[in-house]
């Protein structure tokens, strides 16, 4: 699956903020941990060497039972063996909040009148809760806000940078060939896209050119074949006047033939090229149902001469906007492919249903569809056709946005545009 | 009747010559402009002929010059250029007709003769062969003074075999005569024996000679007996 450019950028920078994030919370947590217990020992280690400083002028057992009273916290108790200082972490109830807390408690040995005492004092870690809470909430927030602040600015930076890019692509996506109207690139201050817009707009010219001079030749050539032809069509009109014997004739027969194929693919070419160079722009409403039955008895004809009938199914009135000469052309073509290759004794189908016309023909195999529509592909060998009918039909529709459509359904070839 | 051919393809012009010249119509040929524009200064003809595209001039040109000398000559032009900028110029110019090339010889002549019929309107209208007789004003047909019921292409058949009397006329040209522009893209003219038929079996049941010839494998002719 493909995925925009501006995503790809920005996602990974999300990837790696969000992994950031993932890791750094909870390392920041036990570092901070970590310090505030460091902290917190380092207290507790000063609070008794204070106490053993102090305690040496006039502490005495007296007191001690004093100094237990009034205090919560630093407590002296019996020895209780410890010999060295020593901090342990512990889950201890506590009076004021009335709950277990979480504490450090130092035990360390002192000598009071030379009597050894454990000397314990506790200090709560409820505040360090809070404050690494606090702490983790106020670096997460600016984490965020930098995150956020990194995402955007590449975002609508990158988006800029890319905006040339972008426009080239919708250029080259809107460029056809067959039309004059070249692409115009926005220069960029990026050199990566200006060298880019420059191979583009001279692929471009290169193409162009040789396509204009590939439809120059063929309307040249066309249009250069007009004049032999009209002298071979008059040498042979000239030709059948004289007193033939049966061989002759026949020879001359085919002759003919051949000169009115020769003529009919000119003149197909002569259309295309025409097409191609928007000789038919002026455009008129036409109703399409006219315009078949006003042909209707032409078509008859023909289609009696191959034993074929013709039904017509009009559900609707279809008028559409589009070239008289060349949806003339359109149809007739439509009409004479149905008769052209519609079998012995078979039928055809012109229906009229909303915004379409179709026409089928009776038939037995499907047609390749993909090859169906190019010029000079013969749907079979031995058709009269000279290939460039369904061409003409595919280039009408093309420009003028029509659909073109075929199917193959219950032994009928059926050919549908969609206006 | 007199015509001129202005064309600069030699073969053309001797080929519609020849074919003209059995229907009695006498022809002359200019190849060049120069040459049609003396020819059209110092005489008058019945029908000009005219190509565009001559060596030494536009065609076009011609059509000024016979325009603006008041001449009353019919012109068709034959033309390799179709597009439809070109024939609306040349029927503002004063052309009667325009015939794209290439063209059959035997449309030629009946555009022809149309053409000349058209012009000399206050004569009679009517075309006679032997018992027949066309009423082009009224599209009526009489075979010995009694009126044939014969459809509009029947009796635009029947003009076409008469205009091009004694000549061979092939299928594909009879089609092209009768369906015009359609039957370029026809693959068979077959469907011209079935007029072909119904005419001459209308035509004989009037009464008329059976002067309409097949030709084999080929066409048709239309020949006296």
């Amino acid at each position: 699956m493909s995925k925009k450019l501006l995503y790809k950028t920005t996602s990974s920078f999300l990837m790696f903020a969000i992994i950031i994030l993932l890791v750094s919370a909870p390392v920041f947590y036990y570092i901070s941990e970590w310090l505030y217990i460091y902290e917190t020992d380092e207290v507790l280690h000063f609070h008794k060497g204070a106490f053993v400083k102090e305690s040496h002028k006039n502490f005495t057992e007296k007191n001690i039972a004093v100094w237990n009273k009034y205090n919560l916290n630093v407590m002296i108790a019996a020895d209780m063996g410890v010999t060295k200082d020593s901090i342990v972490g512990k889950m201890s109830f506590d009076s004021i909040a009335n709950e277990k807390e979480p504490f450090r408690i130092l035990y360390a040995p002192v000598d009071i009148n030379g009597k050894r005492y454990t000397y314990t004092e506790k200090i709560s870690l409820v505040e360090m809760e809070g404050m690494v809470i606090n702490i983790a909430i106020m670096f997460l927030f600016i984490i965020i806000m930098l995150l956020i602040g990194i995402i955007w600015i590449s975002k609508t930076s990158a988006a800029k940078i890319w905006k040339p890019f972008y426009n080239t692509l919708q250029q080259i996506h809107d460029f056809e060939i067959d039309k004059n109207k070249p692409p115009h690139f926005i220069p960029t201050e990026i050199d990566e896209f200006n060298q880019l817009n420059k191979s583009l707009e001279q692929l471009i010219e290169k193409n162009t050119a040789i396509y204009k001079n590939q439809r120059e030749f063929v309307e040249n050539a066309a249009h250069e074949l007009q004049t032999p032809l009209a002298l071979f069509q008059t040498k042979i009109d000239t030709l059948l006047q004289l007193e033939l014997n049966k061989e002759q004739l026949s020879i001359v027969s085919s002759l003919n033939n051949d000169v009115s194929r020769l003529n009919r693919l000119n003149k197909n070419l002569l259309l295309l090229s025409k097409i191609d160079n928007e000789s038919y722009l002026e455009k008129s409403t036409i109703v399409l149902n006219d315009y078949i039955e006003k042909h209707l008895d032409f078509f008859t004809e023909q289609a009696e001469a191959k034993n074929s009938s013709i039904i017509t199914e009009f559900s609707s009135a279809l008028s559409i906007t589009g070239n008289p000469a060349l949806t003339e052309v359109l149809i007739n073509n439509l009409f004479l492919n149905a008769i052209r290759h519609n079998e012995k004794n078979g039928k055809i189908i012109i229906r009229i249903q909303n915004n379409q016309l179709s026409f089928s023909n009776t038939g037995q195999t499907a047609l390749a569809i993909e090859k169906l529509f190019n010029r000079f592909s013969k749907i079979n060998s031995a058709s009269q056709g000279n290939g460039l009918g369904l061409a003409i039909i595919k280039k009408i529709t093309e420009i003028n946005q029509w659909k073109i459509n075929y199917t193959f359904n219950d032994q009928l070839h059926c050919f549908s545009i969609t206006f | 009747m007199k015509i001129l051919i202005i064309e600069d393809e030699q073969e053309i012009a001797q080929s519609i010559v020849s074919y003209f010249k059995t229907n009695g119509i006498q022809c002359e040929t200019a190849g060049n402009y120069a040459l049609a524009r003396t020819k059209i200064d110092n005489y008058d003809y019945d029908c000009i002929i005219l190509d565009l595209m001559l060596p030494d001039g536009d065609g076009f040109d011609i059509l000024k010059k016979l325009k603006s000398k008041n001449k009353s000559e019919g012109v068709i032009i034959i033309s390799a250029k179709e597009t439809l900028d070109t024939r609306i110029e040349g029927f503002n110019l004063g052309a009667d007709d325009f015939l794209t090339k290439p063209f059959h010889l035997s449309e030629l002549l009946v555009r022809m003769q149309a053409l000349i019929r058209r012009k000399n309107f206050q004569g009679n209208n009517t075309i006679v062969f032997n018992e027949i007789s066309v009423d082009l004003l009224s599209k009526t047909i009489t075979v010995n003074n009694q009126k044939l019921d014969l459809t509009k292409k029947e009796i635009d058949l029947l003009l076409f075999l008469i205009g091009n009397n004694n000549k061979v006329l092939s299928k594909g040209a009879i089609a092209e005569h009768l369906s015009g522009d359609m039957a370029d893209m026809l693959d068979n003219h077959d469907f011209i024996y079935a007029h072909i038929k119904n005419l001459k079996k209308k035509l004989h049941a009037a009464g008329s000679g059976d002067y309409i010839k097949t030709i084999y494998g080929l066409g048709y002719k239309w020949e006296n007996e």
